[in-house]
């Protein structure tokens, strides 16, 4: 269960080049070297348990920032959220892979740093050699000699290895082939079916309609629309001015 | 399973972290040597072939120091770890950004896992100086032992040096090109090659500001000469260590909340 109840969220964002440090060092300090920006704003939003949501928007419009913020990455500067339940996050796959470490090493560090621990060892084993498609031989061989297909699969294997409460999917689908994208999106009904509650991110309406109950629509750091995938998709297309 | 209603900020660092810190630590303990022939070998041969060099350059320069070789290579363990262990923990938040944007990770596990790996490898060259030490006929004593708590409060002084760096490198990307440049300054302006006393008393006022000073002297106080460190030397460590902490910790505390947008 995700309650967002007016969430807003600041980014100190540096003023670039050398004259905003000299007029700081001349103000003494008076002078602000960094400068709050509010990336999220008004942003209240209720996702029940096992929902598949979709949020759609255009680039900048605060979709990532509000997938950190689920993901406990970031904290709302103003507002509440409360997120129930194991997250996994998907922000970008293969996140954390050590291009010099083998899968296998990978798989403990990357389990590691995704905030589960190590009781799930043997199950993780046997879930990622099966979904990766990965021999022992290339999980014992260094990341770095692998393609990049071998490198999503392993990522995506790592991220879904325990049954997460919620799973968090940022636009991560765009690479790997047909097939690896048909089989994450088979794993990720699968998730679905156990009850795990899906937030997916994407430009594609086409990938929303396949897979959400329900979706957002963002633009400009808030939530404009709230409803039916087709009700969100309409409303979409209305912004970007293509008519449906 | 569920977690009860938290606030979402997972981001702060707990013992239950410590399982990462500690594969984080071990990574960098892989990395530093990977994909090299004699790999792990380095960390102890590293020092000794510094040694060779220094012999070759100074050991005819300082006649009035006995076993040269003995007082080089305290300095040069000493100080490898200072250079190295900041650097590589004021580079822990940039390099690691990628994951620090989308994962829920205490930004603080990759500082602490070079921390880490820095202690490790200065452990390890402990190993081949001891080797010295013996072969200049030096008896082990009860005293040795005191160098954990010296090489504690060096930790703890290198963690908060370094971290404030860390902190201010994710908003000032100079700050780790400067710190490089700054390093060989840092090396000559220490009495490490050469004894304190060779400084003339008029600067030596200099030295004593130096906080890397008070450490190797210290560590060769224990080492070296197998003695112990009078306790105003124990207050000074101590004193260098909280202060570099609470530096450390407060600029950290400070300048996270902009950590995200900076990376």
């Amino acid at each position: 269960m995700i309650e967002l109840k007016g969430v807003a969220v600041d980014y100190f964002v540096q003023r670039h080049g050398f004259r905003s440090i000299k007029s700081y060092i001349t103000s003494f300090g008076s002078k602000r070297l960094l400068e709050r920006k509010r990336i999220l704003h008004d942003i209240d939003l209720s996702i029940g348990r096992g929902e598949c949501f979709g949020i759609i928007g255009r680039n900048g419009s605060g979709k990532s920032t509000l997938l950190r913020l689920l993901a406990g990455i970031l904290e709302p500067t103003e507002g509440t959220a409360d997120i129930r339940g194991r997250v996994a996050p998907m922000l970008a796959l293969g996140v954390g892979l050590e291009p010099e470490l083998s899968g296998w090493e990978n798989v403990h560090l990357c389990r590691l740093l995704m905030g589960h621990d190590a009781s799930s060892q043997p199950r993780v084993k046997a879930y990622v050699r099966s979904f990766s498609g990965l021999s022992d031989e290339e999980l014992a061989m260094q990341v770095k000699r692998y393609s990049t297909g071998m490198m999503a699969r392993l990522g995506f294997a790592i991220a879904t290895a325990t049954d997460p409460e919620v799973l968090l999917i940022d636009e991560v689908l765009a690479v790997g082939d047909v097939a690896f994208q048909q089989k994450c999106y088979e794993r990720i009904g699968e998730l679905k079916r156990n009850g795990c509650t899906i937030i997916f991110v994407t430009h594609f309406l086409s990938e929303i309609q396949r897979i959400c109950d329900r979706a957002a629509c963002m633009e400009l750091g808030t939530i404009v629309k709230v409803g039916s995938t087709h009700e969100v998709g309409l409303y979409y297309h209305g912004i970007l001015g293509i008519s449906a | 399973m569920t977690r009860s209603a938290l606030p979402i900020a997972s981001t702060r660092l707990t013992k239950a972290n410590w399982p990462v810190v500690r594969a984080v630590a071990w990574r960098n303990v892989r990395l530093r040597y990977k994909s090299s022939l004699l790999g792990f070998v380095w960390t102890l041969l590293n020092p000794l072939l510094f040694l060779l060099i220094f012999l070759l350059i100074f050991s005819e320069a300082f006649p009035q120091v006995p076993n040269y070789p003995v007082f080089a290579l305290s300095g040069l363990i000493f100080w490898s770890f200072f250079a190295t262990t900041s650097a590589h923990i004021m580079g822990a938040l940039v390099e690691n950004s990628a994951v620090l944007r989308s994962l829920a990770v205490p930004p603080m596990v990759f500082p602490l896992g070079q921390l880490l790996a820095g202690l490790f490898n200065l452990c390890m060259s402990f190993i081949p100086f001891a080797l010295i030490l013996h072969l200049f006929g030096r008896e082990p004593h009860i005293t040795d032992l005191l160098v954990i708590p010296v090489v504690l409060c060096y930790a703890a002084f290198v963690m908060g040096i370094s971290v404030a760096l860390a902190a201010l490198n994710v908003y000032f990307r100079d700050i780790g090109i400067l710190w490089n440049a700054l390093l060989p300054a840092f090396f000559y302006v220490t009495p490490i090659a050469y004894p304190a006393d060779l400084i003339p008393d008029r600067l030596r006022w200099i030295v004593e500001l130096n906080p890397l000073y008070h450490f190797i002297a210290a560590f060769r106080t224990v080492l070296v000469e197998g003695m112990m460190p009078r306790s105003e030397a124990w207050l000074v460590l101590l004193g260098l260590a909280v202060l570099a902490s609470l530096l450390g910790s407060w600029l950290y505390r400070m300048l996270r909340p902009g950590f995200i947008a900076n990376y």
